[in-house]
């Protein structure tokens, strides 16, 4: 019985204005979509890699003696570009592609002065982790509006185009009493909702699907994008949640309707409920939310940051006192120096990634609110399995926070086999002066981490879960309690 | 007669469940967003006068003409709660020096505004009447016509002597009082909230504004009743006016601007090769006065190192050269802070005296060199491309609406593009202050050893945001298209119900 309602369901929706705006709806935006996106990842691809080659080699460059290694660091560390950018492009334009993990300044001078009939004492900073603070945004002057990418077309547009197929469903045959002349057969009430259910489902799933693949087509075929067990597994994923995502608004749209009186009334309800629920809270309560805890002003940085350094320098009265030197073992002051120099690139890391953890909570805080969205949900589930927006980043960052203390102790595993270093490394007196060889010093790269997406992922997936089986059990509910005149 | 008509229209779209519904909701979602909106204009206004209070210029720092630097700073304009364009997210902040023409390329942000935040999209009032008062126009509209002929209703009006002219009439103007009153009444609760808060201070031409930014969301909203209007006399069924009436709408608001602004975005990418030959002519201009002030030197008795003319005393002489090759940022400036010049050096200073009356007129010819051929690149890169993008969303009433109130909020591309008029005509300013003060012949141009520049006489920058009739010329061109799109389809509504069977 369900499967002959299901089958009138998609025969009308099929006749239907709305099922061939709906056809060409997503074939436009799918194909656009793709012309769009033609050759744009072998593009990003190659400037990733020639960054990569260029920081590499600066690394190579710095080779010749430990020390100068161990001054300059490994270089700018960069994310590599997803090959899903067209599912999703998660706001990549306003992310940093890198991590500056290299001198400040190459002539950087922490402290240099000449006692009279000393040596003069030359110090420099030493490397450490510094996150680009730019907005790329500031000489964009095209004009502003969302990107049409999969997680656009998904997150708004499908509820839209689920609302028109499910608003009269009930409503509108119950203004024509048809609904009345159904129920008057022996056919259950939930075969009817589910035959409905079903057949709002496949009629606009069907030609969802078909755009996907369409898109798929193109770009696979022409646009360069290599599509491989892993990109397919993720793209598979993604087409189950649209469509699990698409319920959800089904299930919505037959509960309005079977609540309302006319199908005019209920369209009014849905339509209304799309704009508040999936247009404007996203927006709207992230922007709250991240008001509500700002980060630091560019004063009460600025202030803290030179306040956080005095402090450091109180501690070490080394202004004017003898240089390190290069005796071994390593007399008291070059190890004082070393431990400075050391000291105060480590209060430089941390005081970057005080306040980049500052912006990330915020962020992550806006995140969380917005979650009662679904259209949020959807859209960050979808970065996270296309493996790009700010997820992503976030496990970029983490990869890059774990690569560089491996890269500091190899270093100093490196000077503790030299027997002519004092070890009392971070200044040139103390560290090894014997070349490196390029092929032994780890290297960053960013990692594909299939694992951690779909754990990203898999707290939102069960939310949309949540969403589905309450609104399909009220609906479910509120449709066995109908009064059918 | 049609007194009657609108009355009775009137009360039926009152006492109706849609009018309820998005009244409330259109007032709820402009409270809580222009609360959002107040508190970020004033962050922004904090970041501002933060900004120029830093800018300041100090005298301790800068003490020679060749070392003035002035940071300049676009405050953030109070009318950007009513349409955010392009006000927040630009550079604001600005660095004047005689060595280049500033543009929109050159600016920084002044505030310490988290990176992050630009994937969090913002939402001003614009949006949101752009969004659901055209819904509720459309709401409103699509059974005005079918939904009478539906009930058997309008049969009945006109056997009346009612002419169908005036049954049009009446139901258009009693909507458009339901649709203009709620949004009278969001934007009156939006400028309660602003004037509670304290920090806005509209002036009489923001007053104006304002008017502009109502008039053309009436003008909005009526073109969108009209277009459900038309629907409703040319299907014969509530449900498929209502069907038809939303997908246009999903089109023209949801699906047209940003699929139009995706394509040529993607379709149109920058021309590279144009920006790096622009790039590669700017760098010869530069490379021809590095000639000259070799040939100048060549033939100077007295060189030494690094354009010091073996002047002994000083601390050093930073030289400068700015370059970005897609921002087409290219100069090359020197500025000197010499101090206790030893007395045996005195006899070499009339050398730097001749070198600098030289070299400097040279490098103001060749900053104006720069500009000539970097303006025209940029406009042919960025700024036409820009504008095609808009020219390409036009085709939709929504994008209309949303350029035209822009442009009335003076938000728009011309709105930034006046502040950075105003920063070049500052340094024009400047550099006449240097010729009064024949700064580039005069010692104090390099050295401080007879005492720094006062800056007591120094032009200040100021920046008025331009009038409102200028607001009015830009915005007009959406606003009448927008006008034209109501006639025409009022016209073709009323011909098509005029000649139309009941």
């Amino acid at each position: 019985m369900i499967l002959h309602i299901a089958k009138r369901e998609l025969y009308d929706h099929f006749n239907s204005l709305r099922f061939a705006f709906t056809v060409l709806l997503f074939l436009a935006l799918m194909i656009a979509n793709a012309i769009g996106h033609f050759g744009e990842y072998t593009t990003r691809l190659t400037e990733y890699r020639t960054k990569v080659a260029i920081s590499l080699d600066k690394m190579k460059g710095h080779t010749d003696s430990l020390f100068s290694l161990m001054q300059n660091g490994p270089g700018q560390l960069y994310k590599k570009p997803s090959a899903l950018t067209f599912c999703a492009d998660g706001g990549e334009q306003f992310l940093p592609e890198y991590v500056e993990a290299s001198n400040p300044t190459t002539h950087g001078m922490i402290a240099s002065w000449q006692s009279p009939g000393e040596e003069p004492v030359l110090i420099r900073n030493n490397w450490h982790l510094r996150y680009p603070q730019s907005n790329p945004h500031l000489w964009n002057i095209t004009p502003d509006y969302t990107n049409i990418s999969w997680s656009a077309i998904i997150s708004l547009l499908l509820p839209f185009i689920a609302i028109l197929f499910t608003f009269d469903a009930i409503a509108g045959e119950r203004e024509q009493g048809t609904l009345r002349l159904t129920l008057s057969n022996s056919v259950a009430r939930d075969s009817v909702l589910v035959g409905k259910f079903l057949g709002a489902f496949f009629s606009i799933g069907i030609p969802f699907v078909i755009g996907a693949l369409i898109n798929l087509f193109l770009l696979y075929t022409a646009g360069g994008v290599p599509l491989g067990a892993n990109e397919w597994g993720r793209l598979g994923l993604i087409l189950l949640v649209a469509l699990f995502y698409l319920s959800i608004f089904i299930a919505l749209g037959l509960l309005v309707s079977s609540r309302a009186k006319r199908s005019s009334v209920s369209l009014t309800i849905l339509l209304l409920i799309w704009v508040v629920w999936v247009v404007l809270t996203p927006s709207t309560l992230g922007s709250i939310v991240s008001g509500l805890q700002p980060t630091k002003t560019i004063d009460e940085l600025d202030n803290y940051r030179y306040q956080q350094r005095e402090n450091l320098n109180a501690q070490y009265p080394l202004w004017n006192a003898k240089g390190p030197t290069r005796a071994i073992p390593a007399t008291e002051m070059t190890l004082l120096w070393a431990e400075y120099v050391q000291k105060e690139a480590d209060l430089n890391e941390q005081l970057h990634r005080e306040h980049l953890t500052d912006q990330i909570a915020q962020i992550n805080r806006a995140r969380t609110m917005t979650r009662i969205s679904p259209a949020s949900i959807v859209q960050y589930t979808i970065e996270s399995l296309a493996g790009t927006g700010f997820a992503h980043h976030l496990s970029f960052l983490e990869a890059v926070h774990r690569y560089a203390p491996e890269f500091r102790q190899f270093l100093l595993d490196t000077d503790r086999t030299d027997p002519k270093s004092p070890h009392a490394p971070y200044v040139p007196e103390g560290a090894s002066e014997l070349p490196v060889s390029f092929s032994e010093i780890p290297k960053f790269e960013d990692p594909d981490r299939v694992s951690t997406d779909l754990n990203a992922a898999l707290m939102d997936i069960l939310l949309l879960v949540l969403f589905f089986v309450v609104l399909s059990a009220l609906a479910y509910l509120s449709f066995l309690r109908v009064d059918v005149l | 007669m049609f007194l009657t008509l609108l009355q009775r229209e009137l009360l039926a779209n009152l006492i109706s469940f849609r009018f309820s519904v998005a009244v409330i909701i259109c007032l709820m979602l402009v409270v809580t967003n222009t609360i959002v909106l107040i508190d970020d204009y004033e962050n922004r206004l904090a970041s501002y006068n933060t900004a120029v209070n830093k800018h300041q210029i100090d005298p301790d720092n800068v003490r020679t003409y060749s070392a003035l630097q002035i940071k300049i700073d676009r405050p953030p304009n109070p009318l950007s709660i009513f349409n955010q364009g392009l006000d927040r997210r630009l550079g604001n902040s600005l660095v004047i020096y005689y060595t280049y023409v500033p543009a929109l390329w050159d600016t920084v942000s002044h505030s310490a505004d988290n990176p992050f935040l630009n994937l969090l999209s913002s939402i001003d009032l614009v949006f949101i009447f752009q969004v659901i008062l055209s819904l509720l126009a459309l709401l409103f509209a699509y059974d005005a016509v079918a939904g009478e002929r539906e009930d058997g209703t309008l049969r009945l009006m006109l056997t009346t002597s009612i002419s169908r002219g005036t049954i049009l009439l009446a139901k258009y103007i009693a909507a458009m009082i339901c649709l203009v009153v709620p949004m009278i009444i969001s934007l009156g609760l939006a400028l309660i909230l602003s004037a509670e808060s304290g920090s806005f201070n509209f002036s009489g031409d923001d007053w104006v504004r304002m008017g502009g930014i109502l008039l053309t969301s009436t003008v909005y909203l009526s073109a969108f009743y009209l277009i459900g209007l038309l629907i409703s006399t040319t299907t014969r069924r509530t449900a498929t006016a209502l069907m038809l009436s939303m997908l246009i709408w999903g089109t023209l608001v949801m699906v047209y601007p940003s699929l139009s602004v995706f394509v040529v975005n993607r379709l149109m990418p920058v021309d590279e090769s144009r920006l790096k030959s622009a790039y590669r002519e700017i760098e010869q201009i530069w490379e021809s006065f590095e000639r000259e002030q070799e040939d100048f030197l060549k033939k100077d008795p007295v060189e030494g190192e690094e354009i010091n003319f073996n002047v002994k005393g000083f601390i050093m002489t930073p030289s400068i050269s700015n370059s970005n090759e897609a921002k087409l940022q290219y100069h090359i400036s020197r500025w000197a802070d010499w101090d206790n010049i030893f007395p045996e050096s005195e006899k070499q200073i009339p050398h730097v005296l001749a070198f600098y009356q030289f070299i400097e007129p040279k490098r103001l010819r060749a900053a104006e060199k720069t500009w000539q051929v970097r303006a025209q690149a940029l406009e042919q890169n960025y700024i036409r491309k820009a504008n095609f993008t808009r020219n390409m969303m036009r085709f939709s009433p929504a994008a209309m609406y949303d350029l035209a109130t822009e442009a009335w909020a003076g938000t728009d591309f011309d709105g930034v593009e006046d502040f950075m008029v105003a920063a070049q005509q500052y340094r024009q300013t400047i550099l006449r202050y240097y010729r009064d003060k024949d700064a580039f012949s005069s010692r104090q141009w390099f050295a401080v050893d007879k005492g720094a520049v006062s800056w007591d006489d120094l032009p200040e920058f100021s920046f008025q945001r331009a009038e409102a009739t200028t607001s009015a010329l830009r915005a007009m061109p959406d606003f009448a298209m927008l006008f034209l799109i109501n006639v025409a389809v009022f016209l073709a509504a009323f011909l098509i119900f005029a000649k139309q069977e009941i």
